[in-house]
């Protein structure tokens, strides 16, 4: 996460600047752009190459991944939880395809908006939607990328995102734009993978290339913590934000399979700065340390997968909301007297 | 697969589906679009870039933006404005 430390180490900055407070608030309510030109500075990941990614993932995606599927049906499964409906949604990002075919009437969606940065992958669901005629849900497709939100301000229900948005250079700038997209009292849900995802891998990798090339070069990608979520909620201005977190540990005959898992799910390295050799000796060398470091008895290797859910609402004044610093007018002391006598 | 491309087109009508043209806007500027009959695709005004669309499937992702010509596009004088036109065409020409 060094590169959300960074950025925001950058805007305080800019905030304890008195002559740019006013422009600054101002810019990242009304105009996201020109903050997503300033921050667009600092790059961590190459958003083109992840586009190639999520196209070749769309060439081998499996048709049921249980990981994928249950991450989607733990997401959609909030939709429950609200007594309110969303007649339009839009979903961004990442795993589309399972969103769309677990949704099964959830959330009582009327027209359903999908977003991916890839062609393919928006081809893939559009080939998909044949198979499920039995839904009344208007689905309409478009190319996007998360960064750059091409959607009209106060216009959806609900926005949703399924192991997308950790792959934006600029995430807090990316749900603010989701946010305006958003009509008040609207939903915005998220699940992104957390800084505990393939610890084992990144231990392997540290050490195969420790032993064999004498130095490292980021493998896996920087992910938000866990305490990050629920700071970026609250800075893209969503109210009532919740946080909540899953871990998932998925066996694997071998190292080599986890990756050829990561690929179909288009999570593979995306790093700006990645190193694009890599020697097969090293990759050998890493699946044998996983191996050793970690295997079960059986032979298999556990893999750690971080979900962090994020739940935040466009806030609207039918929202409960803490009262005014101050405004109390009874003491915490007398608080027995006031409401105990009640009782 | 030639049905539902058919199907789909004669839903959108003008090539593309009312939802999406009730609600998109350009990924820059997040201004209105304009869309344009005869080369099929999104034309963003306010900064002077077209976005194709293919099958009825747009494409707003900044990189996939064509910087029109210098007469088809309305002049800008706001500052914020010409520099999204700056970074559209840093994008489109890469």
């Amino acid at each position: 996460m060094r590169g959300l430390y960074r950025r925001s180490s950058l805007w305080r900055t800019r905030r304890e600047a008195p002559h740019s407070l006013f422009f600054f608030s101002n810019a990242l309510c009304t105009d996201a752009n020109i903050d997503g030109v300033q921050s667009s500075r600092i790059k961590v990941f190459d958003r083109h190459f992840r586009r190639k990614q999520l196209d070749r993932a769309a060439w081998l995606m499996r048709s049921k991944d249980s990981f994928v599927d249950t991450v989607a049906e733990n997401l959609l499964d909030r939709l429950e939880d609200c007594k309110k409906t969303f007649p339009a949604a839009l979903c961004l990002g990442g795993q589309l395809e399972a969103v769309r075919r677990l949704l099964r009437g959830r959330g009582a969606i009327e027209k359903l908006i999908m977003m991916s940065a890839s062609s393919d992958m928006v081809e893939l669901c559009r080939n998909a939607e044949r198979e499920l005629q039995t839904e009344n849900i208007e689905t309409s497709l478009m190319v996007g990328d998360e960064e750059f939100l091409p959607v009209k301000e106060n216009s959806v229900d609900l926005v949703l995102s399924c192991l997308g948005l950790h792959w934006t250079n600029d995430l807090p700038g990316a749900m603010i734009q989701c946010r305006l997209a958003l009509k008040p009292d609207g939903l915005f849900l998220a699940a992104i993978l957390g800084g505990e995802t393939l610890k084992e891998l990144r231990i392997a990798c540290t050490v195969a290339q420790m032993e064999r090339e004498g130095g490292i070069s980021p493998r896996i990608s920087p992910l938000a913590q866990v305490r990050d979520a629920g700071n970026l909620l609250t800075r893209a201005g969503f109210t009532l934000p919740g946080v909540d977190v899953d871990e998932f540990v998925v066996r694997y005959p071998s190292a080599l399979d986890l990756i050829e898992h990561l690929r179909a799910m288009g999570e593979t390295n995306a790093l700006l700065q990645r190193n694009t050799i890599l020697k097969r000796e090293t990759a050998l060398a890493t699946a044998a340390i996983y191996d050793s470091m970690f295997a079960a008895e059986d032979g298999t290797i556990p893999a750690t997968f971080q979900v962090i859910y994020m739940t935040g609402w466009r806030d609207h004044p039918s929202q409960q909301r803490a009262k005014r610093r101050g405004s109390a007018t009874v003491s915490f002391q007398d608080i027995q007297k006031q409401f105990g006598s009640e009782d | 697969m030639v049905r539902g491309s058919i199907k789909l087109l004669k839903d959108a009508g003008s090539g593309l589906s009312k939802t999406l043209a009730d609600i998109l806007v350009c990924p820059l500027s997040k201004q209105p679009l304009r869309f344009c009959e005869q080369t099929n695709s999104l034309i963003s005004d306010a900064i002077g870039v077209s976005f194709p669309i293919k099958d009825g499937i747009p494409s707003l992702v900044p990189t996939d933006g064509k910087t029109l010509e210098a007469d088809e596009t309305i002049k800008t004088e706001d500052s914020a404005e010409s520099s999204d036109k700056h970074e559209a065409d840093r994008i489109g020409s890469h």
